[in-house]
Formats: structure tokens, sequence, C-alpha cells
């Protein structure tokens, strides 16, 4: 059973409560700015533009880490 | 407006005890080696690079040698070559006062051309050829026989000479429950030693000088020491019982830990490793209690490697690719459900864990089959570390320097320094498929000094020879 990005509890230090595992998560900062951005429905090309307009990274650095950390929420079993 | 630092995002699953989710804290690093900017050391001399401190160095010496002479009226350190043979590390310890162990031929042409006299060489190992045990005897050095082969040979070159040739014996003893290491030399426990040592005074061309024992390596017990300290002193004074002149030096070899981890060590090294004082007090104690009174105590030799020079290495590399692991989830069924009883089933949640690829690999880092080098960022990152597996740079699946090592979120480009790495993997790094490369040491001053090049193609291909009919 997936876990609606939605229904996280987040707090502002990145820890995130999921209410459908019961389990809990540590998010750093740049993890935490991410789900908020899920969470608000914006889309992966508009994430990708918003990191690189908020972070000194560039576009390959921004792609590679925003795929892989998609791919972890999918393994957790989060999804938007 | 001004973009932020950027961090590689990441979310961390959290178990019941160990993470305080309030605390994110931050990571240790590692920006500077004895006051030198890491990222003007790999920018100057390339990455990989190995980094030596001539200051660490120097103070471990110290250190050591305080801690046996405040003990022992007469110690000898000589510096295990192997450990780590490039001439400008020599040339600090025998600036120290060191003389030079050898376990070759090659280590001790090394030893020679480093300014050191034969007679201020021990000559160890299994193996040492002819020409070479010519050469050891016509120069006095300190032969220290490992096998009866080795022993005959000696005795014929010892025949037709004005004065006997003054040689050692390599004994190996049960200290405990460490390894025995019976590879090396006679049995002590058994007898064995003193049927050669019987040989020996029956041959007037030798004359029995010492004897040597060098009982393993990384030894965390310093009880072990006094055990084997025990031991020498008793095969001394039998073998003088049974005719030896007077045994002028025992030899305790090395095996004092550094502060490196071994894999599955669950202490960190600053509460396992025993202080150099605690190797002291077992060794010199037991000799001088144990010592006849009266009579002048042997020499002591200590060969001590790791202990000296692990500590003052490093090695910088840095992050050439970011990669995931992912582990599926998983369920495990615990002895209650065994048991019959409900509930024994655990699910481990799927998760993934970090992993970076360095621009190292184990084939520079030879003990990492042993020991878990620490790997510290070379610059403060604001994020927790979390479990990080580290990759080396050969096209091989073993190349793992670390399963899992605590980092924050690195990002190609980063630094990482190891440590400590000082000991072993200059001398056992192999070259393969790349460069090795270069080796400097910061002076006590804080100048760098190349120590050794970086390999190129010529240098590596420099012995290759291509027959005609195929140029």
């Amino acid at each position: 059973m997936k876990t609606q990005l939605s229904d996280l509890l987040l707090n502002d230090r990145g820890f995130a409560f999921d209410p459908v595992r019961g389990e809990t998560y540590q998010l750093n900062t740049t993890g935490l700015v991410l789900v908020k951005m899920l969470q608000t429905g914006m889309t992966e090309a508009q994430i990708l533009e918003a990191m690189q307009e908020k972070y000194e990274v560039d576009e390959n650095t921004a792609r590679r880490d925003l795929e892989g950390f998609f791919d972890e929420l999918e393994t957790i079993g989060w999804k938007a | 407006m001004s973009r932020l630092p950027y961090t590689r995002p990441t979310v961390q699953r959290l178990n019941a005890g160990p993470v305080n989710p309030f605390r994110l804290g931050t990571s240790p690093s590692c920006s500077e080696i004895d006051g030198v900017s890491v990222e003007s050391l790999a920018n100057d001399f390339g990455s990989p690079l190995f980094v030596f401190s001539e200051k660490a160095l120097r103070e471990k010496y110290r250190e050591a040698h305080r801690a046996f002479s405040r003990r022992y009226p007469d110690v000898q350190f000589a510096w295990s070559y192997k450990t780590n043979y490039l001439n400008a590390i020599c040339h600090v310890f025998h600036q120290e006062g060191s003389i030079a162990e050898v376990v070759s031929g090659f280590e001790y042409e090394k030893a020679r051309g480093n300014g050191i006299p034969g007679n201020q060489i021990i000559f160890n190992g299994p193996y040492k050829q002819l020409h070479e045990l010519q050469r050891a005897i016509d120069e006095q050095a300190m032969i220290q026989v490992d096998n009866l082969d080795e022993l005959l040979t000696i005795t014929n070159l010892a025949k037709g000479r004005s004065e006997p040739v003054a040689i050692a014996l390599r004994v190996f003893l049960s200290t405990g429950d460490h390894t025995v290491w019976s590879k090396f030399g006679f049995n002590g426990d058994n007898g064995e030693v003193m049927q050669v040592v019987r040989r020996i005074i029956a041959t007037p061309q030798l004359r029995l000088q010492g004897l040597h024992c060098h009982i393993g390596t990384f030894i965390l017990e310093p009880d072990f020491y006094r055990i084997a300290a025990k031991k020498m002193v008793g095969l001394a004074l039998e073998a003088e019982s049974l005719g030896a002149p007077p045994i002028r030096y025992l030899n305790m070899g090395g095996g004092f830990a550094s502060h490196a981890r071994l894999h599955l060590q669950y202490l960190a090294a600053e509460h396992s490793t025993p202080s150099l004082d605690r190797y002291a007090e077992a060794i010199c104690d037991t000799i001088t209690q144990l010592w006849p009174a009266g009579r002048t105590l042997p020499k002591l030799y200590l060969e001590t490697g790791r202990a000296l020079v692990d500590d003052a290495g490093y090695l910088i590399s840095s992050v050439v690719a970011v990669k995931k692991r992912h582990t599926e989830a998983s369920t495990i069924h615990t002895a209650m459900s065994a048991y019959g009883k409900g509930g024994g089933a655990v699910t481990i949640a799927a998760s993934s864990k970090n992993a970076l690829v360095l621009d190292a690999g184990v084939n520079l880092l030879y003990t990492a089959t042993w020991y878990q080098p620490r790997i510290l960022p070379a610059r403060p990152c604001l994020d927790a570390p979390t479990a990080t597996t580290v990759y080396g740079c050969l096209c091989m699946n073993i190349d793992v320097i670390r399963e899992e090592a605590p980092l924050p979120s690195l990002t190609t480009g980063d630094r990482v320094v190891m440590h400590p790495v000082g000991a072993y993997n200059v001398t056992q790094s192999m070259q393969f498929i790349t460069y090795r490369p270069a080796v400097v040491l910061i002076g006590e001053d804080q100048q760098v000094h190349v120590i050794k090049k970086r390999e190129d193609l010529s240098y590596v291909q420099e012995l290759e020879l291509v027959p005609s009919h195929l140029a």
C-alpha cells in the first residue's frame, strides 16, 4: 500500500511521519524542500528548474540526484 | 538573488534508538592535514594522493622510544622497511635514531643506499639468497636465522673465516589465544630451539648472540608480550646453560597496533588500541624482573612498524560518481515464530543506501582487506552521516573500500580523506589499470615535498619488451 505524499506529517526540521506505515523518517534540508514541492503538485520538470534557481547546482547533478531521490521515495512506498 | 549551497536530497528511515531526529548535527570532516588544505594538495599534486605527516612520524617515534627507554636501559628501534620503505620515510626514522630491519636482499640494498652500515641492519625473513647472506656476513649485519637450511648455508659461508659469524635465532611462541606465527623461525615451546642452539654451540664457525620473536601483527592485548618476554628470557637462560655465550640481545619484534580499526571490530580505535606505554611495560618489566640479578640486561631491539607509520599516512581521493544501492523489503522469522508463538515475523522495510565511487581503488589500499579506513569528507557538511557504500575505481566487483562508511551526502568532485593508511599500503600497492598516485610528505614547517612521483605510461612500460616479430 502506497502512502500519498500529502498524507505525510512533516515538521520544519525534516522529520516525517508516515501515518500509513507508522514509520518515521528524516529528510535532509534539500529532501524536505523537494517533498514539499511534490506535495504542492509540481511536476518533475518544474522541480528541476526550481532546484537550479534555489541552489548552487548544475543541471546534470540536479537531474541525477532528483531521479535518485524519486527512486528512493518509490522504494519507501511514497507516491505523489 | 544568490543561490543556496547545495546538498544532495536524502531520506532516511529512522530506527528506534540510535538516531535522534531532532539532532540533525553535522558530519566530522578533514579539510586540512597538518595545516595544509586537502583541496590544495589534490589540486597541486593530483587525486588520489598519499600524504604523510613528518610531524606525526617523529612524534610517534619519540613517544615509542620514550615509552621503552624510560623503563629499560638499552633500547634500540629498527625501522621495519617492509611497512613503508619510501626512502624519505626511512630517512625520518633513521634521523630519529632507528637502525634498519629488512627482510630481503632488496630491502638490504635499500637500507645500505640510505646510508645504514651493515652492522646496523637486522636481516630477517624466510628467504635470504646465498649472495645476500655472504654480503650480510661480510658487513657484519645482524642475521636472524629463520630455518635450518639457512643455518647450514651460513655455516658453509663461515668456514675459513678468522672470526665466528654472530647470528640470532628467530623463534615462534604461543602467547595466548592469538594465532601462532609458526611460519617463521624455530618452535620455542617444544624444544626445537634448544636443538638448534646445541648445533650452533657445536659449530665453532658460529656464535649465538641473540634471540628474536615477532608474535604477530596488530596485537591488541599487551599481555601477550608479557608472555613472549617471559618465554624469551627463559630460552636465553636455557641456551646459556647449555654452553652458549651470554645472549647479547633479545629482539621482541613488532606487532603493536596502530589506530586502524579491524573489520568487525566493535570499539573505535581510540578505545581499543593500547598505548605504547602498555606494550613497553609488558615487555620491559618482564625482562627486568626475570633477568638474573647482577647481570647486565641484554640489549632490547624492537622492530615496530605499523604503530609508528600508520597514523601518519592519509589517502586523499575524489568522488567520481554517486549511486544508490536498493534493498527490497523482506520478512524474517524470529525465534518466537519458530517456538510456535505468533507475531514472530519481522518485516524489514525496503531501503536504499547511498554509494560513492572514488578515484582510488583497493589496489592502493591493500590493508582494506583487514581494516576499515576512516573516510572523512574534506569539507564541512551540514547533514548527518548515513551508511554509505564506498566503491573504488577499479573495474572489479571486489573493489569495495567500505561496505558501510558513515558519510554525509557527497557529490562528484568532493574530496575525501582516508586514514590511517600509512602502513603497508604504499609498499603493497599494485599498479592495475591506472597509474599509482604521487606520495607527498608535509614537513614540520608545512612545506609539501613530493617523495614519490605519480606513475606515467613510460614508467609502467619501462621493463616491457616487444619481440621483433611482433613489433
